[in-house]
């Protein structure tokens, strides 16, 4: 069992968009592809980057990983988030905004 | 001010010119802002020209880049236009070059300020920032500009290109000037009133470019930023706080017009965003009540405000009081400018001289006894 909790909030508008994906009810390859992006970012090694200070109207993100054996939560923006998180960080967002 | 004035009145025009080449934003808004409402003596009038003159002389320091992320998150990218090149194909960088050079031009004719620091720095803006990125944000150093939703099918796109909106690049350029003015926290009051600074000031340099009096403005920020999928005119209306859009998909603009309403959360800074209406909507009641362009009186009290009283931590009463005491230096105690100012504040709950929050009601009433320091 692999859940992603995904929030985007702040920016130009301050609008909040959530995600609640449990990865054992996706088509297996998108699951497979969420799977890939949550090892290459090494996401239950990641420390928090959130930018401080906050940067005017930029996007705050949090995400929470929860798997049956461990729970990992991130808190990060567009300015500070690491590179190897970014990949992740982009298809989360895209999917919370297309629905 | 009344002391400046005074002292204004004899210095000779040589000292002017070095006013305007070589005094702080202060010195020549104060300068400015002096002369212009002594017009009646023409002695004055003319050293108003001197050192707008004399202002003029430190124009050529307008510098502008343009950078294009290529859909990347790296910052600032690679260099597509700068001052001097011929105009680009693509209308994002020319729109981000153009609405840099509108805003510049306000801060500096209007308000006597020389770029974001007051120092000429270089405006640089990116556009074309990741994919799918309906968001612009100033990062500290510059501007930076998303495409919107364009990664979705055409009928689930909600946002344009964000550079579309020429209020929205005067909103960026402002967060740079508040952060190297008053430097508001980025927080709950501080933080909203941050953001207010930067939409009044965005809503002015759409409102000069128009040609806009404060009547015919639409005080609309974002304008043009939604898709005709969305129902709505744009992203905050300073008019009519919580009246810029009604959507299915993305809900009620969520901002209040009144303290009433004032929304207490930990998200988006402590609802920045959200609280913003207050202030905005007491800058237009005051730019209605003062009547002709907002940029001119009503513009110059903030600006002064946000330049020369405003600190980190301060409030929305602070801005109440502070404004109203820019606009007292500025146009006299009791003028028409002060009570619209005073005014405006009333319209959204706030009564301009009440004592700042964290000050209780006893220590101001035993300090006005004399009981208290």
């Amino acid at each position: 069992m692999t859940r992603i909790e995904f929030e985007r909030s702040g920016g130009f508008m301050g609008r909040k968009v959530t995600l609640n994906l449990n990865l054992d009810e996706l088509p297996p390859d998108q699951a497979q592809t969420l799977s890939l992006l949550i090892d290459e970012s090494d996401f239950f090694n990641l420390p928090d980057s959130p930018a401080k200070p906050p940067v005017p109207d930029s996007f705050l993100y949090t995400i929470t990983v929860t798997t049956d054996t461990r729970q990992h939560t991130v808190h990060t923006s567009d300015t500070t988030a690491p590179e190897r998180l970014r990949p992740l960080l982009i298809d989360l967002s895209a999917r919370a905004r297309a629905r | 001010m009344h002391k400046l004035r005074n002292i204004l009145c004899i210095i000779p025009p040589h000292m002017l010119r070095e006013i305007g080449e070589k005094g702080t934003a202060n010195q020549r808004t104060l300068a400015l802002a002096t002369l212009s409402h002594s017009n009646e003596i023409r002695s004055l009038r003319f050293q108003k020209e001197m050192v707008e003159r004399a202002a003029m002389m430190r124009a050529p320091t307008k510098q502008r880049n343009v950078y294009d992320a290529k859909n990347g998150s790296q910052l600032p990218g690679t260099l597509v236009r700068t001052e001097g090149d011929p105009i680009s194909t693509d209308t994002a960088v020319n729109e981000a070059f153009d609405g840099a050079g509108a805003t510049y031009d306000m801060f500096f004719e209007v308000y006597g300020r020389n770029s974001i620091d007051n120092n000429g720095m270089r405006l640089d803006s990116t556009v074309h920032y990741q994919k799918g990125f309906d968001n612009a944000f100033w990062d500290g150093k510059q501007m930076v500009y998303g495409d919107g939703d364009e990664d979705l099918p055409p009928a689930e796109q909600l946002f344009r290109r964000f550079t579309a909106s020429l209020d929205v690049i005067g909103h960026e350029l402002t967060h740079g000037v508040t952060q190297f003015e008053a430097n508001l926290n980025y927080f709950s009051q501080p933080g909203a009133l941050n953001e207010s600074m930067s939409d009044v000031f965005g809503s002015l340099v759409k409102q000069r470019l128009r040609g806009d009096t404060a009547g015919q403005a639409d005080w609309i920020i974002g304008e043009g930023l939604f898709t005709s999928n969305v129902n709505g005119v744009g992203i905050r209306s300073m008019k009519a706080p919580g009246t810029a859009y009604n959507d299915p998909v993305l809900g009620k603009d969520p901002q209040p017009a009144h303290m009433s309403n004032y929304v207490n959360t930990i998200e988006d800074n402590g609802g920045v965003h959200i609280n913003s209406g207050i202030p905005n909507h007491a800058f237009y009641v005051a730019s209605i009540e003062i009547g002709g362009n907002a940029w001119e009186k009503a513009g110059q009290i903030w600006y002064k405000t946000l330049a020369d009283k405003l600190n980190s931590t301060s409030n929305f009463q602070d801005a109440a009081n502070l404004t109203f005491e820019a606009a007292g230096e500025l146009f006299g105690a009791n003028s028409l400018e002060q009570n619209a100012v005073k005014k405006g504040w009333e319209e959204v709950g706030i009564a301009v001289g009440a004592p700042p929050q964290g000050e209780g009601c006893l220590t101001a009433v035993l300090r006005a006894v004399g009981l208290a320091k």
